[in-house]
């Protein structure tokens, strides 16, 4: 234990004297959480503007017209008022929907004849699109009970029977899980979790390229000691401070972005690390494979995005390309997202997730397969010159084919 | 142009064709990324949400209801839970996004006119699932509302036209403009195609500086006395061409092939993604110019880029953002190409309004060459010695 | 006695062009081997392969009593000091020697009589990257002694660096061998052969072993080749 121990300790103190490396292990972790907890903290579209062509100004248009104007999510924008206006203004993004109000409207409603309304929206952003969409359709309906509610005083029905016929058949509709439909609870969690994923492989994933560039990777081949203590030694640093990270950024979130992180703690903490287990010793064993530090950072860095979006997390793995699903399934985040939001958001035991566990520890297993077992002699019939961004060893394997001799 | 410039511009030519994992990302990234991201968006919309249906009450009008819920067009039925408990498993579970509950008796209430409720439940944790689900349960909640109300009113002896009229006079269209089907292809794939193109094109900028100074041979540079400011400025001039020549294929792809619309011209287009790629390529340099070596200068490359898309308004509008945060995402070029791109490709709204977001960029351009070109003279870029 | 190496017909390529085509020697405990050559010769590939953290493409390679393909358990009776800067360079001195005496499981009081003998007391506190070459070589050699091996395999140690500290290296191996320990040592200076006591002189993938005498005599008629234009024997 003394070797993993005393590998451990001066890794730690790698970290701590390369200032990048300490920013990104220790600090950048909770830049992007902090930086993407404000993006999403107010979570629900407010104020979305909306313009008002109103072509009847009568009192019926004026009813629709407050109608949107009282709901909390639209902001009516008083500049629009002519067609020709509302189509400049969603052009340039002054507004994002738009009501349209014909000529007659009233005087056709009165004289029983079916009148369209439109509601225009800027689909153009999908965010925008959807939840337009959706507040509108509830500003609708609640347009709809009033303008029924006025109708049957119309025709003759007390305050009560007006109630009870407006009620006749009700739709309550309960949205579990996310009550509000707040992005920042939907989104935030698989943002950490990626997070955690890309820092974690870019920070562990330099470990022994960094000795290999500075050639110190010879005395660990050089040395009798078993590569399992390397490994342990290596990553038991970024497993513990990934984990931190992992605790405390699911603190912050919970605690200043109010975001639903319930569920089972020790499941929890168990998914957390065995995703802390899979992303180091991946890490690792991506580092022992790779000939330098700048080809694992290229490649880690251009992971994000596609893991983020083809996990399932967003889209629904169901909506995607068979094939693409099953790769996608190969990766340890869908799996950890996916057992996460059941967890933390629904509440979910043991029982829902345990072929989430299952494919995990699988990962996890193989992963440390590979971390574990890394050749201790150099392959060199398959060296290729390094003449890129190098130093004089760099150069001289560029002119020579290999290490110098 | 002289001979010497010419040389250096064939020679940064071939530093970034010698650099194996540098010229795969460039030549491949992107295109991958486009292929990549039409496969994930390959269905384009949501429709058929899975849903479930517990008939508590079997009547006719349950079934005739359980009907009309099958037809809906975004809802596709897939379970029927033999109660309440089990539907909750299954939202649970993910089995199904949406639930809806018939309640006992409900065909005899509905027959005496008496008041009942429904139940839609929706699981609220993928909201791409639940906004559109939210959507269609409001449409339905309308339809059967209105219809149970025409049929009491009819009940109570009023003439069906008056009964309907009371409901159904009004109709609100619902018009999306600029991608009418809501399509999450034409809204995503370009864009997070371009997303990678643009890491893919900061991770080369960021060799501009740190790749040269990196090696010895920089020693021979510096005793040559040769112009710092003019052998990056070559090395930016070759890097910018090839972020326009591998983006072209993305746009060909999306456009021609996949056909993601894009209301813009072509060259419009073109110029735009031009003077993004300079705006990236003096970032990456700026990044190149301060770090200490090509590793670090890369590590900065991706501590940017990699937020930059959240911010660039794609997956959050940027308006709903807090004023502190629009602010400093306008700092950052992304955030104006993936703002200009939205505009461009679906709404073309002419250069009164498109010339802000190019000035702009050319704006960042201009202050990241500036402050690098300081740090470049100022900066001794010392060869370090052999593994350090 | 068994020899403390025995290379047998040992082939090794780099990429495609070939560096080694079938070298063979052994070293006995106490002998100091050296193995002599050109840039490009095959140097730190030969005692790389013997190290252990080599690939071997084809021949044998056994140090002490273990073969270096199947075994790890002779690297714990070894100590490397490579041609390359390769100490811990973030690490001052005192830290490098620790680290060292991890890796290797050697006991700590080690190290003290190591940097008394090589002189390295002044020096403990500086960061290895900011040490002199002949200093740097000093603590490589010291951390290379860790544990007591019973194998030094030393890959031109003593280029370029200040006479004191090459004195002191000497003097150190010269007291390494009289207690018996075996070692194999590269050099490109011709002049480094009176530290050996015999020469394996690499050239064009194939090793011929001198005496520290044949070795500069062959040296003389072969610089004699070449000054006269006769064609070159050797490279």
């Amino acid at each position: 234990m003394r070797q993993v121990w005393g590998i451990a300790v001066y890794e730690v103190m790698h970290i701590l004297k390369d200032r990048t490396l300490m920013l990104m292990v220790f600090l950048v972790p909770f830049l992007y959480a902090a930086l993407f907890g404000a993006v999403y903290a107010s979570g629900v579209l407010t104020g979305i503007p909306l313009g008002v062509v109103d072509l009847d100004h009568s009192a019926l248009s004026r009813e629709v017209v407050d109608t949107f104007g009282n709901a909390q999510h639209f902001q009516v924008v008083p500049a629009v008022a002519t067609y020709q206006e509302l189509e400049r203004a969603m052009a340039t993004g002054v507004v994002r929907a738009g009501v349209i109000i014909p000529v007659n409207f009233e005087q056709q409603v009165s004289e029983h004849r079916l009148s369209q309304v439109e509601l225009v929206y800027d689909s153009s952003n999908l965010i925008w699109g959807y939840n337009i969409r959706r507040y509108a359709l509830t500003v609708i309906n609640q347009f709809y009970q009033t303008h029924a509610a006025a109708n049957l005083i119309g025709l003759g029905f007390t305050g009560k029977e007006i109630n009870d016929i407006l009620d006749t058949v009700s739709l309550n509709t309960e949205i579990w899980y996310n009550p509000a439909l707040n992005y920042c609870n939907f989104l935030f969690p698989g943002l950490i979790l990626l997070i955690l994923h890309q820092i974690g492989l870019l920070s562990i994933g330099l470990t022994v390229t960094r000795e290999k560039e500075r050639h110190c990777w010879l005395h660990y081949l050089g040395s009798a000691i078993p590569r399992w203590k390397i490994v342990a030694g290596k990553c038991l640093p970024y497993f513990l401070v990934n984990f931190c990270n992992y605790a405390l950024l699911l603190w912050l979130a919970s605690s200043f972005l109010n975001v639903d992180i319930g569920g089972s703690l020790p499941l929890i903490i168990l998914l957390g690390a065995l995703y802390d287990v899979i992303i180091t010793s991946a890490g690792f064993a991506i580092s022992v494979r790779s000939s330098d530090s700048l080809v694992v950072t290229r490649v880690l860095m251009l992971l994000s995005i596609p893991i983020f979006f083809s996990s399932g997390f967003t889209w629904p793995l169901a909506y995607m390309q068979p094939l693409l699903a099953d790769l996608v399934r190969l990766m340890p985040y869908p799996w950890m997202a996916e057992a996460f939001r059941l967890v933390s958001q629904k509440g979910a035991g043991a029982g829902v997730i345990a072929v989430n566990l299952l494919v995990l520890g699988i990962m996890a297993c193989l992963s440390l397969f590979f971390a574990l077992n890394f050749s201790k002699r150099l392959n060199s019939w398959r060296v290729r010159p390094q003449d890129f961004y190098c130093n004089d060893h760099a150069r001289r394997v560029s002119e020579t084919g290999g290490v110098s001799c | 142009m002289s001979l010497q410039q010419m040389t250096l511009l064939r020679r940064e030519v071939l530093t970034i064709w010698r650099d194996r994992s540098l010229r795969y990302i460039l030549l491949f990234g992107a295109l991958i990324a486009v292929l990549l991201f039409l496969a994930i968006y390959s269905a384009q919309v949501i429709k058929a949400i899975p849903t479930a249906i517990v008939d508590l009450d079997h009547s006719n009008t349950s079934l005739e209801l359980t009907s009309y819920i099958r037809n809906t067009e975004n809802l596709q039925v897939i379970a029927y839970p033999q109660s309440f408990e089990d539907l909750e498993d299954l939202i649970r579970q993910g089995g199904v996004v949406t639930g809806i509950v018939i309640p006992e008796n409900y065909g005899r209430d509905i027959a005496l006119g008496r008041q009942t409720r429904l139940l839609a439940i929706i699981d609220g944790s993928n909201m791409i699932y639940a906004t559109n689900a939210s959507s269609a349960i409001l449409t339905i909640a309308r339809t059967i509302a209105a219809e149970a109300g025409i049929k009491t009113l009819v009940g109570h002896g009023v003439q069906y036209s008056d009964a309907q009229a009371a409901y159904q006079t009004i109709d609100f269209q619902e018009e999306p403009w600029y991608n009418p089907a809501l399509n999450y292809a034409y809204f995503l794939v370009l864009a997070l195609a371009l997303n990678i193109w643009q890491q893919c094109c900061i991770l080369s900028a960021c060799m501009t500086v740190a790749g040269e100074t990196g090696r010895a041979s920089w020693l021979q540079i510096r005793a040559a006395g040769f112009s710092r400011l003019r052998l990056f400025a070559c090395k930016a001039v070759v890097q910018v061409v090839a972020f326009v020549l591998v983006a072209l294929p993305v746009y060909l792809l999306a456009g021609m092939v996949f056909s993601i619309p894009m209301r813009c011209g072509f060259l419009a287009l073109l110029l735009f993604t031009a003077l993004f790629a300079v705006s990236l390529q003096s970032v990456g340099t700026l990044m190149s110019s301060l770090a200490r070596n090509a590793v670090d200068a890369s590590r900065f490359g991706m501590i940017i880029a990699l937020p930059s898309f959240v911010l660039s308004g794609y997956t959050w509008p940027l308006e709903a953002m807090p004023r502190w945060l629009q602010l400093l995402a306008r700092v950052f070029p992304q955030t104006w190409f993936f703002q200009g791109l939205n505009y461009l490709t679906f709404k073309n709204p002419g250069w009164d309004f498109m010339s802000r977001y190019f000035l702009a960029l050319l704006a960042i351009a201009c202050v990241c060459y500036s402050v690098a070109a300081v740090a470049i003279s100022h900066n001794s870029y010392r060869v370090r010695r052999a593994g350090s | 006695m068994e020899p403390v190496i025995s290379v047998v017909n040992l082939v090794q390529h780099r990429g495609k062009k070939p560096v080694l085509g079938g070298v063979s020697f052994e070293v006995a405990a106490g002998e100091r081997f050296g193995v002599f050559g050109a840039g490009g010769a095959g140097k730190t590939t030969l005692l790389h392969s013997v190290a252990g953290i080599e690939q071997i493409r084809s021949g044998t390679v056994i140090v002490l009593g273990c073969d270096v393909r199947r075994s790890e358990a002779f690297k714990k009776d070894t100590g490397l000091v490579t041609e390359e800067r390769s100490l811990f360079l973030d690490l001052n001195a005192a830290e490098n020697l620790d680290f060292f005496s991890i890796l290797k499981n050697a006991p700590g009081e080690s190290a003290g009589r190591l940097c008394q003998r090589l002189e390295l007391g002044a020096y403990l506190g500086i960061r290895a990257d900011e040490l002199d070459g002949g200093v740097f070589q000093r603590l490589s050699l010291a951390c290379a002694l860790l544990g007591g091996p019973r194998l030094l395999i030393l890959d031109d140690p003593i280029r370029d660096i200040d006479l004191e500290s090459r004195q002191i290296l000497i003097n150190e191996l010269n007291r390494y061998s009289s207690a018996g320990g075996a070692c194999i040592w590269s050099f490109s200076d011709i002049g480094c052969r009176r530290l050996v006591d015999r020469v394996g002189w690499l050239a064009n993938g194939a090793m011929n072993i001198y005496l520290p005498d044949q070795a500069i005599q062959e040296w003389e008629r072969w610089r004699q080749q070449v000054e006269t234009g006769g064609g070159v024997g050797r490279s």
